[in-house]
């Protein structure tokens, strides 16, 4: 699969604090997220691909040229920043008409485009009023729109849910994955929200304190593990002393127990305890690891690294 | 690519089919950095107007300019009367304020009208995070001073240009035969294009200059008129005192007597704005050295701060 971006060996340095430290990753099509805590190195990693900070040492391609020194590529691109950058006394469809000419589209087209886009993102009935009126949620719409409107080729979303309530939350992931699979463009999503990720994201790269911890697909993280997940009506006690009997390596979860084993004989204990704790099964089966848990595993490098700032 | 469709019955009965056609992918002209570039320009010339902002925007702006505009109409109106009663040539002859006395007369209400508008160009931007939108695009921060200040300039010569131009063809048209008339005062035209030019350049940068400083337009406007009320009378009262030479570098530091100058060296009089300032007795090189320092400087620090503007 062609890259749409590639990072070599990317670092760079603030005086004495590295932002980002021999970073190399590759991205395809697909979403792809970039995890990591506030200040791992994420929106230094995107201002760089987007020739907006020069990396002390290595390299960042996107679409195959450097965005520093070819500025030209910047029109197939789509940024969607954190922070508030929106003008309060224009309307969405006129903000989005400018936009798109920014990004080299001649008037008419441009003025099509901000329609479309804005009818996209379901904001078409309000294109018309000042966006300084506008909810958190349709300022976050019109964010995601003007990186949308001149037709990129990928999009760079820095933190797109940052700020808004769960069902605005819902709404702007829905419109993530809907730029994707329906319209084909390729997204890479910042985030420090694992749950965001997961739900998104086809791939991952996680960073921490500058540093590339993990990459890679998405299931290969949240693959099935060799514990199975049991939920039951009642006499869940019951059911733990009588696996416990049975040498079955058992501990109790949120609202189930766990129960480790890697062959098919676990089932039979559990068959058996069921029927002699006469513990009603509610579920059963395996568990899947979650995307949490990249941070939680102690042993990994990447739990004792530093953290660093400057993203 | 979803495709959905709603059936709808037209006035004459005939069915007809509205369809959703999807996200469609722009295939059309990408005019790149040049498009970009008009684009901020012709933002700017909007914004310095209020077009496509509300009432509030427009009020200021169409004030200043319909003030400036009323000062030559008027001009023009008084010399035609003075003529027709007293018979042509009457209103020259007893010194009725022309061409060369307009921007004594109208350079505070330029001053002030620059002070007012400059900051509307950047300060927003800045304020809003607009720049920031601005910068990911096929555009450099050298890109979009140049076009910034490309349109303000041409606002500024309009507003500079436009009662002048008013005045000539009212003493024209007044004139007993408009021909006779051209033919002995066509020579006014280029003087007041040049002075209109000089006074335009210089205010419209400097305001520019105070507004890339602060994210607030009304500090960036304050500052600008005081800078220039005060500098009058107390580089005027301190010139009188020191007298000499010092006193006449002093003087030079009049910040609304710098394109005045020029404006006297260009029509070869002295307006009632320097009559009395010591720096007016300084060779006329000097004079015009010191407005091209005073605009230029400006102008190279204005590039300086907004070629390293970063995201």
């Amino acid at each position: 699969m062609e890259s749409l971006l590639s990072v070599e060996n990317l670092t760079k340095q603030y005086k004495d604090v590295v932002a980002l430290n021999d970073v190399s990753f590759d991205i395809s099509d697909g979403i792809t997220g970039i995890l990591g805590e506030n200040g791992a190195g994420k929106s230094t990693a995107i201002k760089i691909v987007l020739g907006l900070l020069e990396p002390t040492s290595g390299t960042a391609k996107i679409l195959g040229e450097l965005a520093s020194e070819n500025i030209t590529v910047r029109s197939r691109l789509g940024y969607m920043p954190e922070h508030d950058s929106l003008p309060s006394n224009v309307t969405a469809a006129e903000f989005l008409t400018h936009m798109a000419e920014l990004s080299g589209l001649p008037p008419t087209h441009a003025r099509s485009r901000a329609a479309d886009t804005l009818r996209h993102v379901g904001l078409f009935e309000e294109r018309y009023r000042p966006i300084g009126g506008y909810s958190t949620g349709m300022k976050q719409r019109v964010k995601l729109a003007q990186a949308l409107v001149h037709d990129p080729a990928i999009i760079l979303l820095d933190e797109p849910t940052a700020g808004l309530d769960p069902a605005g939350r819902e709404d702007m992931l829905d419109l993530v994955r809907k730029i994707h699979r329906e319209f084909g463009i390729s997204i890479l999503f910042s985030s420090h929200l694992m749950a965001d990720v997961e739900r998104t994201c086809d791939r991952i790269i996680v960073l921490r304190g500058g540093r590339l911890i993990q990459s890679g697909e998405v299931k290969s993280f949240t693959e099935e593990t060799e514990t199975v997940y049991i939920e039951v009506d009642t006499n869940k006690d019951r059911l733990i002393a009588s696996l416990q009997n049975r040498n079955v390596d058992v501990s109790e979860a949120e609202g189930g127990i766990f129960v480790e084993g890697s062959d098919e004989s676990v089932y039979d204990h559990v068959r058996d305890a069921l029927v002699e704790a006469e513990a009603p099964l509610r579920r059963m089966g395996p568990r899947r690891r979650a995307l949490t848990e990249l941070f939680e595993r102690d042993g990994d490098d990447f739990s004792e690294l530093p953290t660093g700032v400057g993203s | 690519m979803t495709t959905s469709n709603q059936q709808a019955k037209s006035q004459n009965g005939a069915e007809g089919t509205v369809f959703d056609i999807g996200y469609q992918h722009y295939d059309g002209p990408r005019e790149g950095r040049n498009r970009a570039r008009l684009s901020v320009y012709k933002e700017g010339l909007k914004i310095s107007l209020g077009l496509g902002r509300g009432p509030r925007a427009k009020v200021l702006p169409w004030l200043f300019i319909g003030a400036l505009v009323l000062i030559g109409a008027g001009m023009a109106f008084a010399a035609i009367t003075i003529n027709r009663i007293a018979g042509d040539g009457t209103a020259e002859a007893v010194g009725l304020p022309s061409h060369s006395d307009f921007y004594g007369i109208a350079s505070i209400i330029m001053f002030i009208f620059a002070a007012i508008s400059a900051p509307e160009l950047l300060c927003p931007d800045r304020r809003d995070g607009v720049i920031n939108l601005y910068l990911v695009r096929p555009l450099t921060g050298t890109d979009y001073i140049v076009a910034r200040w490309a349109s303000f300039m041409t606002i500024m010569l309009v507003v500079a240009w436009l009662p002048q131009i008013i005045l000539m063809i009212g003493l024209t048209m007044g004139a007993a035969v408009p021909a006779d008339y051209l033919k002995d005062n066509w020579l006014d035209i280029p003087k007041f294009l040049g002075a209109g030019a000089a006074i335009a350049t210089y205010s419209g940068t400097i305001a520019l200059l105070v507004s890339g400083f602060t994210t607030r337009r009304a500090y960036a406007s304050v500052f600008m008129v005081g800078l220039f009320t005060v500098s009058t009378p107390f580089t005027f009262g301190l010139a009188q005192e020191l007298g000499g030479t010092a006193g006449k570098w002093l003087s030079m530091f009049n910040l609304s007597n710098i394109p005045m100058h020029v404006n006297d060296a260009i029509f070869g009089t002295t307006s009632g704005v320097t009559m009395h300032a010591p720096a007016a007795e300084f060779d006329t090189w000097i004079l015009v050295s010191w407005f091209f320092l005073w605009t230029l400087l400006p102008v190279g620090v204005l590039w300086t701060k907004y070629r390293r503007l970063s995201v």
